[in-house]
């Protein structure tokens, strides 16, 4: 198991520098698009490019680019943006703590939700209950989540004349009532397509366990209805639950993305889409390099936990 | 005692196969929300076609009416910021959805099928190629794939088309790999093999026609993801050209900053109308898939 988790550490570095690679010398095609004419104005002179073009580090053959990018990451040297010429890693760090916070409330409000409604509906099967959850499990598949947010900012202030803010992050340490006002109503809508996903693979999952002889075992033995459902019930249905939950963080990138957009708030999400618009490589470049790292290691963090949940689950 | 010629006439007794139509009929009470969705799909795919004509005003034209009227017997969907009949830019947007949205599935969907049962067939390295690029795309964020797809081909139509069906490539390769090694390793195929059919005749006539109808099935559960990763782009405002009708791109830009406003038809009607698609090529494609194969619900 240490061993399994060492390789695949090892193959960490290898992957990331294959994705830079390939993203460093996509970025540079000839018709991707130059960050010099995104940069200009109609006053900027060919000179003024050239000089640009120069400082910026663009006039020289991509490999030679490369090298001297490869060089300055590995001494922990992101470079500078583009646009106002700041070191990447502080505008990154200056745009984190918002998009991290939607991801995890997000995250945790699909889980909750997710599990605990596919747990009754699965145990509670054919009731009332289980008949409304999956009536709330088809429209939350269907219902876009950017229409769920726009909805947000729409009704509240025809029905009640309250307005939910937009942008301007507000640190949850500084002020942890207007922080959680800001994110908690938006993010609870973002888990609303992931929760029904989740309750559809949670409640097929425990109905496939709630089957099993030793569910009727451990109820004869005289436990509780916890006991049964959560010690023996859930933990035998946790495998597809949390690979779900990975792939779902993954998709979450997209919705703080949205999330974002919609309430114009100043994360990570913005930073790749107007970095993107005008091609400002080195940003493009961290923040791919980035969510590939953070996403494999959340895999194997995915990967080692199923060994944890399923002792019969091994790697060698 | 029975004789021959009796036991023969109680065959007689076994239900005939009844008419198509009569089965067809019995199949849509049995799956009500499925054919709740095929009409809604049905009528999807009609906007898409004849929109334009159906539509009350030209889409694109200014000043139908006053600016951001709200719904009245004129503009049932009220008008927006530039005075465009919301109601037709609505009816209007279905073409840019269908066209992206069925193309993506049926390209992503097919390939898809093809690599799935190449792979779940044949097995060894290819199974392994196939499977591990799978989960290599599974594994990157989305968006930064698209951007990266976006640099390569250019922002437009194809590079949202191939972007979707990609992801319904995959997914679908995955199902179909699974279900053929299922047929492949049936008693069936075994009992073929040992009567001395070849291995293409085992192929093409067992295997094969077992898997096929599942990749309709696939389609159409795509289908949903499709539309609503089409209408996410667009109101990223890096999907389609803007200026098009199209749901997504009504929903952001000038009219999200109306809605802020309190002018909510503007924003509300598009919303819906992704809304009730997608629900409707959900509870089709359920639908579709438990009258395939039961076993595949969750």
């Amino acid at each position: 198991m240490r061993q399994y988790a060492l390789r695949r550490l090892a193959y960490l570095p290898l992957i990331a520098a294959l994705v830079s690679v390939i993203t460093f010398f996509t970025l540079r095609m000839p018709w991707a698009g130059d960050p010099v004419t995104y940069m200009s104005t109609q006053n900027t002179t060919v000179e003024d490019q050239e000089r640009l073009r120069k400082e910026l580090g663009l006039d020289k053959p991509v490999a030679v680019q490369f090298g001297l990018w490869l060089g300055d990451v590995l001494r922990g040297d992101f470079g500078e943006t583009f646009r106002g010429r700041q070191p990447v890693l502080d505008e990154v760090m200056r745009r984190f703590p918002a998009t991290l916070e939607i991801m995890v409330l997000s995250l945790g409000f699909t889980v909750l939700f997710g599990v605990t409604f596919g747990v009754v509906s699965a145990v509670r099967q054919d009731s009332f209950a289980d008949y409304g959850l999956r009536v709330f499990a088809v429209f939350g598949q269907s219902v876009p989540d950017f229409f769920l947010l726009i909805l947000l900012i729409v009704l509240p202030s025809i029905w009640w004349n309250y307005s939910h803010p937009i942008g301007g992050h507000v640190s949850i340490f500084e002020d942890p009532i207007r922080n959680l006002r800001l994110y908690v109503p938006p993010t609870l809508l973002l888990a609303v397509g992931g929760s029904a996903l989740m309750m559809r693979v949670t409640r097929s999952a425990m109905l496939e366990v709630l089957r099993q002889d030793y569910m009727r075992t451990a109820r004869a033995k005289g436990l509780g209805a916890y006991a049964v459902i959560v010690r023996h019930g859930l933990r035998n249905a946790l495998i597809p639950i949390i690979t779900l939950a990975g792939n779902h963080l993954v998709a979450l990138f997209f919705g703080a993305v949205i999330l974002e957009q919609v309430f114009s708030i100043n994360g990570l999400g913005q930073f790749f889409l107007t970095s993107a618009a005008q091609r400002d490589f080195p940003v493009m470049q961290f923040l791919v390099l980035y969510s590939a790292l953070v996403v494999m290691g959340l895999n194997l963090v995915v990967d080692l936990s199923y060994a944890l949940i399923d002792p019969r689950i091994k790697y060698s | 005692m029975a004789t021959a010629a009796e036991s023969l006439r109680s065959f007689d007794t076994v239900p005939r196969e009844r008419p198509r139509l009569v089965r067809l009929a019995r199949l849509a009470r049995q799956h009500p929300t499925g054919v709740f969705g095929l009409v809604v799909i049905a009528g999807f795919v009609v906007l898409g076609i004849f929109g334009p004509a159906i539509a009350p005003y030209d889409p694109r034209e200014l000043r139908t009416g006053g600016v951001l009227e709200g719904p009245s017997r004129a503009h049932p969907f009220g008008t927006n910021a530039l005075g465009q009949d919301v109601l037709s830019r609505v009816i209007a947007g279905a073409r840019i959805s269908l066209i992206i949205s069925f193309s993506a599935v049926f390209i992503g969907g097919s390939i898809g099928s093809f690599l799935g049962i190449v792979s779940g067939y044949y097995g060894r390295w290819v199974d392994y190629l196939i499977q591990r690029s799978g989960e290599a795309w599974a594994a990157f964020p989305s968006i930064v794939f698209y951007f990266m797809l976006i640099t390569a081909f250019g922002q437009g139509v194809k590079t949202i088309i191939i972007a979707i069906a990609i992801g319904a490539l995959f997914g679908g390769s995955r199902v179909l790999r699974g279900a053929t090694m299922v047929e492949a390793r049936s008693t069936y195929v075994e009992a073929a093999r040992a009567l001395g059919a070849s291995e293409a005749r085992i192929f093409f006539r067992h295997v094969l026609p077992n898997v096929l109808p599942l990749t309709v099935v696939l389609m159409s559960t795509s289908l949903g993801g499709a539309i609503l990763a089409e209408s996410a782009l667009a109101f990223l405002g890096i999907g389609v050209e803007p200026g098009t009708p199209s749901w997504g791109i009504d929903m952001s830009g000038e009219n999200l900053t109306v809605a802020r406003l309190g002018y909510w038809h503007v924003v509300v009607f598009p919303g819906l109308a992704i809304s009730l698609v997608v629900l409707g090529a959900n509870l089709l494609g359920d639908a579709l898939r438990d009258i395939w194969d039961p076993r595949l619900r969750r």
